[in-house]
């Protein structure tokens, strides 16, 4: 009995001398931080996506703190958080941050892109894409979802081999383009009032080709680049849209509407 | 003093902690990327160990042998290990922020490191007295950075090394984790008792 006692007070008492020296010490090794930063934390997204290109949320925040001309550095933040940051920091310019979200530039669903061979190996596609034998077609999606994995927000799903972008979840940090070893996404600028259209194929073979191995790719006809005031051009056989060139809904609608794939998408909020 | 050099050499070179009795591995592994945070990480740990067995040694056979307590060694040794590297910790970050910034977790992680609770049992084990434990704590630490600091040394020119794409990372640290140990095992004959 007495055993149970004595182990108890000694175990006890060691552990509050301890706790009080490290009670002394702490209070005498205080570091002083700086409140700046402690309060852009507390406002950042704490998502740690490395969009703004530092380590983390507590490194931009930092740097932020050192370098005030790049307040708008948090891209998942958007407009809102970019504000409050710039209010802590005192600065009252108005030059936001433009928001961008993913889209996938191969919009084939299982069944339209055709699979000849059985692939078996790990079920990620930096493996499947070294074989090449994951899908017929050399520069479409193959489907085993590495960029759903790798999205921190969950704004990416995959559903019949086909990528699914929401774009008012996505932050647009880019990581999903990283890890596409087929290149597919694309970071393009997006505001919730005005749809966004992009080709939905990445094949840069002729449309015959591209016929054999996918019914729904771009084959290259240049029927959207021929509507009036059309920001299409057509290069390697494939359709994209020129950001740089301003243009109506209408004649992005009129595009859509003709191409005979219907592999012009509109997404919008 | 005879006794306390032949402590100190076995300690370092023989018995190394890291490379022959493969304690302490995860900081090995995790900090030996930098010469620099290798030095910090080993000169820490080398602090560690031997107030920790100063103080250990001081708690265990003034109190605990004393009360007939003796089974209490680890929970005790835990609890001054556990302040010890909290008191680094402090001083650390007030004194060297980028040093608090390069070892990052593995400073908190010198807390579970089994080669500090390692050096305190075998410190019991061995029946040393004061000085013969704070000599082994001492080089016990000095051994850790020995191998720390090679291992950076190392890794740093392996950098610029041409290395198969399969080995590149971790499976190549590994492989020359294990050549080191071997290069150790080399000085086993070099004290006979």
């Amino acid at each position: 009995m007495s055993i149970v006692v004595i182990s108890i007070l000694v175990l006890g008492l060691t552990g509050f001398l301890f706790g009080v020296l490290l009670a002394l010490l702490s209070r005498k090794l205080k570091v002083e931080e700086d409140e700046c930063v402690k309060k852009i934390i507390d406002i950042l997204p704490g998502i740690n996506c490395g969009a703004c290109g530092f380590s983390g949320c507590s490194a931009f925040a930092e740097a932020v703190v050192k370098k005030r001309d790049m307040f708008s550095g948090c891209i998942p933040g958007g407009d809102s958080v970019n504000n409050k940051v710039k209010d802590i920091l005192g600065l009252s310019s108005s030059a936001g941050a433009v928001r961008r979200v993913a889209v996938c530039r191969c919009g084939a669903r299982e069944g339209e892109k055709k699979i000849t061979n059985q692939y078996q190996g790990p079920l990620t596609c930096r493996a499947a894409d070294i074989t090449g034998a994951a899908i017929d077609c050399l520069y479409g999606c193959i489907g085993f979802g590495d960029c759903e994995k790798v999205c921190p927000v969950g704004a990416i799903k995959v559903k019949e081999r086909k990528v699914y972008v929401d774009v008012n979840v996505c932050i647009g940090c880019g990581k999903c383009v990283k890890v596409c070893p087929r290149g597919l996404f694309e970071l393009i600028a997006f505001d919730k009032n005005t749809p966004v259209y992009y080709v939905a194929c990445s094949n840069k073979d002729k449309g015959i080709e591209v016929k054999n191995v996918c019914s729904y790719g771009c084959i290259g006809c240049g029927i959207c680049a021929k509507v009036n005031d059309s920001p299409f051009v057509v290069r390697n056989n494939l359709s994209r849209v020129d950001r740089e060139k301003t243009s109506s809904v209408n004649a992005l609608e009129t595009a859509a509407g003709k191409c005979p794939t219907k592999c012009i998408i509109k997404s919008n909020g | 003093m005879k006794e306390l050099i032949i402590i100190f050499i076995s300690t370092v070179l023989i018995n190394n902690f890291v490379l022959s009795y493969f304690l302490g591995i995860c900081p090995f592994l995790g900090v030996s990327g930098r010469i620099e945070s290798a030095f910090g990480m080993g000169m820490a740990v080398t602090f560690v160990m031997t107030l920790a067995t100063a103080i250990s040694w001081l708690i265990y056979n003034l109190i605990l042998v004393k009360f007939g307590l003796s089974f209490l060694e680890y929970v005790i040794f835990i609890l001054v290990i556990a302040s010890l590297v909290q008191i680094v910790e402090m001083f650390i970050k007030k004194f060297s922020p980028s040093l608090y910034q390069s070892l990052g977790i593995y400073l908190p992680l010198i807390t579970t490191n089994c080669a500090i609770l390692g050096i305190t049992l075998f410190m019991t084990a061995r029946n040393y007295n004061f000085i013969e434990s704070v000599v082994f704590g001492a080089s016990g630490g000095l051994g850790f950075s020995l191998v720390l600091l090679v291992m950076a040394g190392i890794r740093e020119e392996m950098a610029y090394a041409d290395i198969p794409n399969v080995f590149r990372g971790a499976p190549i640290t590994l492989i020359t984790a294990g050549l080191l140990a071997l290069i150790f095992m080399g000085f086993s004959g070099l004290v006979s008792s």
